[in-house]
């Protein structure tokens, strides 16, 4: 195995990995906020890659403008989805049907998108889609340099909304004591609305970030959801921190498995993860309270 | 009951009034105005975040700066461990530690009552014996507190007041060294005691 092909492997896992940890950042969220397991995260950031495709086709201009539109969108989209339909889950059996809620949710936008768009596999044509830069041997993409920058500020933005702003302590206090949190003032249920708009804010951009450099068809949540659900289990349930660094460890190695073990195998080394984490440290490597309590 | 004062139930029948004014059926937030502040049983401090944030959260609903600071320092010098741990993580203190930071946070609203639900339970009898100074001190300190506890002893020695409920009626009502006197409050100790044996005996053995 030759030296760049090496190191452009690492990077390569390493933007990836970015990509994972935005994604997997909303979806630790969700599970945090509300013990929901959001069967629909990917499908959403399918639904944001779509209309993020759809969006240059029409108007011409770069998919990253689609942004100003999503990202409010699917905000508002998650405080909905929350008020409306989760929150009317009884709240003993809210884990194991939220899921059931999910899937059917994941099944409609999947339906939507093929009605809407065909099952044709689309792509973004951009001037800078081939551009690439050197180093030391290794190419890589700018499309996925600035998939990566995104994922990157994104995740980082999320991180001080959290640790800075009242609303963000908020959020944690209700995430780790909901009823003390209720206590002090905090209106619980509109926070959790609010995270769960947080949590689709990060599929909205994953999703802008996906079209960049990827081909994208209806199903194709399908691929991410498995790893995504692996990565947040690993990291430790609610725990954001844990989610982006299993997403980074995971994405690298992902990538570099590739090289001897071809794409569809490498996927394998989630699952792999998965069932060692469960066997041998079922709380996950950060965090892990809340899995306990869970 | 607690959780009826705070808002966080609803009754059934009967009235809660703050200084004459009737909050019943008011929600947490409303109660939390009407400065009822509820201190949980067991342990609720937020373990993951450190103990100023802990206390600053206890301020959610409070937004001049001036009036933060001010029951900040009130807080930290009632509680001089919640000074002394200001950076660390709440989860990381002992279970008396944590217990005199709920309290400290539940103060920031400056509240004309504060109850507090079982503050030694899952307590060793030492660090008990350091909370329940605690709410002595919260008591001197010009604090109404309602303190619903097992240890009937401990809390009538700290008390004005004291009520014996029985299956939610009133049994015993009135000032608290009476109360501690009473010979009624023995037998009742020991009735107690010979019902809950009374009720284990009646399972298979």
């Amino acid at each position: 195995m030759s030296g760049p092909l090496l190191l452009q492997s690492l990077i390569l896992g390493l933007l990836l990995g970015g990509l994972y940890a935005l994604l997997a950042a909303g979806l630790t969220l969700y599970f945090g906020v509300m013990r929901v397991v959001m069967i629909a995260h990917s499908a959403f950031l399918i639904l944001a890659a779509y209309l993020a495709w759809f969006f240059t086709t029409q108007t011409g201009l770069d998919p990253l403008l689609s942004l100003i539109i999503t990202v409010p969108l699917f905000f508002a989209a998650g405080y909905g989805m929350q008020r409306a339909l989760l929150s009317r889950l009884r709240p003993a059996t809210l884990t194991m049907m939220s899921v059931l809620l999910t899937f059917a949710i994941a099944l409609i936008i999947e339906g939507g998108l093929g009605y809407l768009f065909s099952g044709t596999q689309r792509r973004i044509q951009l001037g800078y889609s081939s551009a690439s830069l050197e180093l030391w041997g290794a190419r890589i993409a700018v499309v996925k340099l600035v998939a990566f920058g995104l994922a990157a500020i994104s995740l980082l933005a999320l991180y001080l909304l959290l640790k800075k702003t009242r609303f963000g302590q908020a959020l944690r206090a209700t995430i780790q004591h909901r009823e003390a949190a209720q206590l002090l003032g905090i209106d619980t249920d509109r926070i959790a609305g609010f995270g769960f708009g947080l949590g689709l804010a990060t599929a909205a951009v994953g999703g802008t970030a996906l079209a960049l450099d990827a081909t994208i068809y209806p199903s194709l949540h399908w691929h991410w959801i498995g790893p995504l659900m692996a990565i947040i289990v690993i990291g430790g349930l609610g725990s954001i921190p844990g989610a982006a660094v299993a997403a980074m460890v995971l994405g690298v190695t992902q990538s570099l498995l590739q090289i001897p073990m071809g794409t569809t195998w490498a996927q394998t080394v989630f699952y792999l993860a998965l069932f060692a984490t469960l066997m041998f440290r079922p709380q996950g490597f950060f965090g892990g309270r809340l899995a306990q309590r869970f | 009951m607690l959780k009826v004062a705070s808002g966080m139930l609803t009754p059934r029948s009967g009235t809660i009034t703050v200084d004459g004014v009737d909050v019943t059926r008011n929600g947490p937030q409303q109660m939390l105005r009407a400065g009822m502040a509820h201190v949980l049983q067991g342990h609720s401090v937020f373990k993951e975040m450190t103990v100023a944030e802990n206390v600053g959260l206890g301020a959610y609903t409070v937004r001049d700066a001036a009036a933060i600071q001010e029951r900040t320092d009130f807080v930290k010098t009632l509680f001089p461990v919640v000074a002394e741990r200001w950076n660390t993580l709440a989860g990381a203190l002992s279970g008396g530690q944590q217990k005199q930071v709920e309290f400290a946070r539940s103060l920031m609203v400056s509240p004309k009552v504060v109850l507090l639900d079982e503050p030694s339970m899952g307590l060793d009898p030492k660090t008990t014996a350091t909370v329940f100074e605690q709410v002595v001190r919260m008591r001197d300190a010009g604090l109404a507190v309602l303190l619903v506890e097992q240890n009937a002893r401990r809390a009538l020695e700290s008390a004005d007041l004291g009520c014996v409920l029985d299956l939610g009626k009133v049994h015993i009502a009135g000032a608290a060294a009476d109360l501690l006197a009473d010979p009624r409050m023995a037998e009742l100790y020991l009735g107690g005691a010979a019902t809950t044996s009374a009720g284990t005996t009646d399972g298979p053995d």
